[in-house]
């Protein structure tokens, strides 16, 4: 097994005058899921473009663990030039011995298998972004950071998406770093819930609620107005 | 069909318009000949090999011309859009060249390469590079920042990021740059040959107005034009069963 734990030690950024991250420390342990919420500007896509490596700390430390680490986007960022089988196994595109079969389970976890010749500008918008987290899920990454991959989509698809990603969270025991600014989407998917607010954590929250966990439920409500007094 | 019909209204509706004025005489036929005249000077030089011959000597020094221009203008395109170092050592120098009109430099090519089928081919590199150049340049250095992280968060190596993401993402713009530079081509074909050949359709033109038939003239202007206007058809045609998801590229996008 192994050691897939994420850890940021004292991490700082600033974008000119503006300090974004504020001297963070976090754990993510292996194979938790982990929620991020915050209002927009509180510094939680930041936070997850320092871990992805796609920016660089001012200051402090990021302990990436063994193995890989993926981002999945906000948009779907395909390859208008690939079809969505070609989108999906992109990380493996140099590859002339690619996992078939892989792809193929792939294509069918996510309703995809009959789109698999489609070129991006001919899919809907959920669809794209199921394209865009299958090509995550083939580079088979270690931890996986997803930055509001959800917020574009309409309620139905949004609903299904969170449903595949905990059928691949129980399957596949990933790190999952989720960011949101969803607090129901939060609580549906987290087993720790971290509030951001102006670069820092205000508060953690672990939610011991068995799954699939339902918005009517009364703990679920109760653990809601807790995380919204928090934000507010 | 409905389209092509509709294309054509407008050059029918001309060439009425061009029968009645002569018809009635009101240019002398001398300076306007009658679509009857120059349809029979079409058949007069088509009979005579001479169009036909004419015209595959300038088909050749296009072809050759524009295929100098894909050799030197994509992978100094590519080049200079992937590595800043090298942009600054090229780049004052060709932006130099850029506002250099190549008809101001036939006196030279002439001094230097004679005639003959050298020059030519310089005056076409030179007016069909740079449409090419600027394109494949601004395509690879302005490849969306968002796909390029995404090569970046799968661990690509550079290399990796210019062969899988900034060529495939700037196929468009240099297949619009090649499509205007095989329009430049074909216009400066026709400036150089009507400057200095012995052959070519450019200088069918020229003869012909020394020898006084208008007609012939216009038998070759209509020819450069529809010539022209097919090349860039089966262009585009070819460019959209190869990249089928290319959604830019249309008729006549000609800057």
């Amino acid at each position: 097994m192994k050691n897939a734990e994420l850890s940021l030690k004292n991490i700082s950024k600033s974008f000119g005058t503006m300090e974004v991250v504020k001297e963070l420390s976090l754990n993510f342990p292996s194979g938790s899921f982990t929620s991020i919420v915050g209002k927009s500007g509180c510094g939680k896509t930041t936070l997850l473009r320092l871990m992805a490596g796609l920016e660089t700390c001012d200051s402090g430390e990021i302990i990436l663990p063994q193995g890989k680490i993926a981002p999945v986007f906000q948009e779907p960022r395909l390859m208008p030039w690939l079809n969505v089988a070609d989108n999906i196994t992109f990380a493996a595109i140099h590859d002339k011995n690619l996992d078939k079969k892989r792809l193929d389970e792939i294509l069918q976890l996510l309703e995809l298998t009959e789109a698999r010749n489609l070129y991006p500008h001919q899919l809907s918008g959920g669809m794209a972004q199921r394209v865009s987290l299958g090509r995550t899920l083939f580079y088979n990454p270690d931890v996986i950071l997803m930055d509001e991959p959800f917020s574009a989509l309409d309620y139905f698809t949004r609903h299904s998406l969170q449903e595949t990603l905990l059928l691949l969270y129980e399957h596949e025991k990933k790190t999952i770093i989720f960011v949101t600014h969803d607090v129901e989407e939060a609580l549906l998917l987290g087993d720790r819930i971290l509030i951001m607010d102006k670069g820092a954590i205000k508060e953690s929250i672990c939610i011991d609620l068995p799954r699939p966990r339902e918005v009517a439920q009364e703990e679920f409500q109760i653990l809601r107005k807790k995380i919204l007094n928090a934000l507010y | 069909m409905k389209k092509f019909a509709r294309g054509l209204l407008v050059p029918v509706l001309l060439l009425c318009a061009w029968q009645l004025v002569s018809a009635k005489e009101i240019f002398s036929p001398y300076l306007l000949p009658s679509p009857s005249k120059v349809f029979e000077a079409f058949l007069e030089i088509s009979a005579s090999g001479a169009l036909a011959q004419h015209l595959l000597v300038s088909l050749k020094r296009v072809i050759s011309g524009f295929a100098i221009s894909v050799c030197l203008a994509i992978p100094l395109g590519i080049l200079c859009g992937q590595s800043k170092l090298f942009k600054n050592y090229f780049w004052p120098s060709l932006e130099f060249l850029r506002h250099v009109p190549p008809l101001a430099c036939v006196p030279l090519i002439i001094l230097w390469a004679g005639i003959g089928e050298a020059s030519k081919l310089t005056i076409i590199v030179l007016a069909s590079f740079f449409p090419l150049f600027l394109n494949t340049y601004s395509g690879i250095a302005n490849v969306d920042t968002k796909l390029l992280e995404v090569g970046q968060s799968l661990n690509f190596t550079k290399q990796e990021i210019i062969r899988q993401i900034r060529i495939p993402a700037a196929l468009e713009a240099i297949t619009v740059g090649m499509q205007l530079s095989l329009g430049y081509s074909w216009r400066a074909l026709i400036g150089a040959e009507l400057i200095a050949a012995s052959a070519g359709i450019g200088y069918l033109i020229l003869d012909a107005e020394e020898m006084s038939r208008p007609d012939i003239v216009l038998v070759g202007m209509l020819a450069i034009g529809i010539i022209g206007s097919v090349i860039d058809y089966i262009f585009l045609a070819v460019i959209k069963k190869t990249f089928p998801w290319q959604q830019g590229l249309q008729e006549g996008s000609q800057r």
